[in-house]
């Protein structure tokens, strides 16, 4: 009877259990909103009807899909949910959605003139300006970079990849390229070592899910579409190191934007499940510093939970002999993007990670480490900790010397 | 990813098993794939700090079978977990551990056999109230081992609601816990 399903995101699977209404965190905390089931199946018989039931307040929804990882039944909530906004919704603030959305565009320009650009940022003029754009003005926005990864990569490594035993691709994203360029010299840092070459694909476009989020259907599908051709067209694992991309990247593209990636989506994935395989398997061998120590507590992303890959950052992490790992349960962080800095959803944010920011508090580590980089905004303005990427911990612990001679031997 | 045990299905007789299994071999690597939201947090939280470890959101899909018996399972989102022992505590047909059509009914990971009527029209019973046939259907085991065209899979264990007939959840996870090596 499945065949002859005709819905998307199989809606008529719903048997109306409400679990994840219950794990929903804006539920939670907002009485305005519904909560997933009444928002997204519920509500979408009425709006197949018609459109005039749509209720603005989906607006509320953080796209954290931890309704979607909660159903027993298999039906995609949150996807019911997004499309319905991408079809029905409109923009209140759309200059500030525009640029909050072209993290592409925007980085290109801020990474120009980064120190210009850090600079005004930390300026109360600057806050009240975006203020008025309808940006939260206790939003910390993250810094720019001066110099873009793949300038660095073109500068200093590029030359050198195909020297090494095999090669990956690399889908760095917008994050590691304006604003953390360190990110993707880890993992460069990390393979190298590993005799492992690292090749940036031609072209690469934002995944786009900010523009899915900010309601710019068109605009993420056309970078949706070209991702995939370029995928296309290169042999070989893709990896990335945002939980958020590769997620948009392998279940956004054909089930919300309706780009089919069959083809391309096995080979897109995690660098820390590629890593870890590689490791298990024999092929790669890692050996860590002996004077290496941090307190660590693992923070998963919802979007990583979604994917079900939140093992493979904590098995990595294990790996390294002087780290202790706490992994408490998960809990979103409340920021979803761009959600978080905009001026009339700040406190709904603020408020979800609340509930993250005591546990972390109450393990008190040196590093909380995390994959997504929203989720790392919101910890670093939520809480006094340091935050990082589970491969940057990886990069720091490793015994560079020792790990290219135990994977030299190999060849 | 490699473990000791791997228990397949995190509900409730998934979740005390993986209690009972580490309670009684401290050493022992455990792990519950798990797909959906786990009902019952006390013995998911005790089964945590036991030292075992929860794969959220991933549903096994598939199995990579030796001479009767599992070597690994496969999951929707493509991770493989080996083992040298597995517990199927995948549930009913809400969990989606048994799958149905008109024909007939299935275990979809393992494709192990399963007992029900064979005609279709005696699955239920009109009246709401009655006992339901199709509430005994379930996988057929041998000693909480899990029969597969008529042999036992030497190392597949089932405990809970799959099991077919009238089941006591705690007394087939007691089961499972003492025939696990």
């Amino acid at each position: 009877m499945q065949e002859h399903q005709i819905s998307k995101a199989d809606f008529e699977a719903c048997m109306k259990c409400n679990i994840c209404t219950e794990v929903c965190p804006m539920y939670e905390v907002n009485p305005l909103y519904q909560g997933p089931k009444k928002s997204g199946p519920d509500a979408e018989r009425y709006r197949l009807k018609d459109p005039a039931f749509f209720d603005s307040n989906l607006k509320f929804c953080l796209n954290c899909k931890r309704c979607e990882t909660a159903c027993p039944s298999g039906v995609k909530v949150a996807d019911i949910i997004q499309m319905a906004k991408l079809k029905y919704s409109s923009s209140t603030h759309p200059l500030r959605d525009t640029a909050l959305s072209s993290t592409d565009l925007v980085g290109s320009v801020a990474s120009v003139f980064a120190p210009a650009v850090n600079f005004a940022l930390e300026q109360e003029v600057a806050s009240k300006a975006m203020g008025l754009l309808g940006v939260d003005s206790h939003s910390v926005f993250p810094k720019y970079a001066s110099e873009k990864f793949v300038t660095w990569f073109r500068r200093n490594a590029r030359k050198s990849q195909d020297s090494f035993g095999s090669q990956v691709n690399y889908f760095h994203g917008c994050y590691v390229n304006y604003n953390n360029p360190q990110q993707g010299k880890d993992l460069v840092k990390i393979l190298n070592a590993c005799n492992v070459g690292v090749k940036l694909m031609k072209g690469e476009k934002c995944c786009g899910v900010a523009m899915m989020a900010n309601g710019f259907r068109d605009r993420a599908a056309a970078n949706a579409a070209s991702n995939v051709e370029m995928f296309s067209k290169v042999d070989g694992p893709i990896l990335c190191t945002s939980s958020t991309c590769a997620f948009t990247m392998r279940q956004e593209y054909p089930e919300v934007l309706g780009v089919d990636n069959s083809k391309v989506k096995d080979s897109i994935m995690l660098a820390t499940k590629w890593l870890f395989e590689e490791v298990e398997s024999g092929r790669i061998r890692l050996a860590f510093r002996q004077d290496f120590r941090m307190k660590v507590v693992y923070h998963i992303p919802c979007h990583l939970q979604r994917l079900g890959w939140q093992m493979y950052s904590i098995a990595l992490m294990r790996m390294i002999p002087g780290l202790t790992l706490a992994v408490p349960e998960q809990e979103c962080c409340g920021i979803a993007g761009t959600f978080g800095f905009k001026k009339e959803y700040a406190g709904y944010s603020r408020k979800i990670g609340s509930k993250l920011f005591e546990n972390l508090r109450s393990a008190n580590p040196q590093v909380v480490a995390t994959d997504c980089e929203t989720c790392r905004f919101q910890i670093e303005m939520g809480t006094p900790f340091t935050v990082m990427h589970p491969l940057a911990i990886l990069a720091e612990a490793l015994d560079i010397e020792i790990t290219k001679e135990l994977n030299e031997t190999d060849n | 990813m490699k473990y000791d045990i791997c228990i397949i299905g995190g509900g409730m007789s998934g979740t005390k098993a993986g209690v009972a299994l580490l309670s009684r071999k401290k050493r022992a690597s455990v792990c519950i794939l798990s797909a959906g939201r786990t009902l019952n947090p006390t013995s998911r939280e005790e089964f945590k700090r036991l030292g075992g470890d929860i794969f959220d959101n991933c549903r096994a899909v598939s199995s990579v079978m030796g001479e009767n018996r599992v070597q690994a399972v496969v999951t929707d989102n493509d991770i493989r977990v080996e083992a040298s022992a597995f517990v199927l505590s995948t549930g009913k047909f809400f969990s989606r551990g048994l799958l149905s059509d008109m024909d007939g009914v299935y275990e979809p990971v393992f494709g192990a056999d399963v007992e029900f009527e064979a005609d279709r029209s005696a699955w239920s019973s009109e009246d709401f109230f009655d006992p339901q046939p199709f509430e005994s259907f379930g996988v057929r085991t041998e000693g909480s081992r899990v029969l597969k065209d008529g042999n036992v899979i030497e190392n597949l264990y089932a405990c809970g609601e799959i099991l077919c007939g009238v089941v006591d959840v705690d007394k087939s996870v007691r089961e499972v816990c003492r025939n696990i090596r």
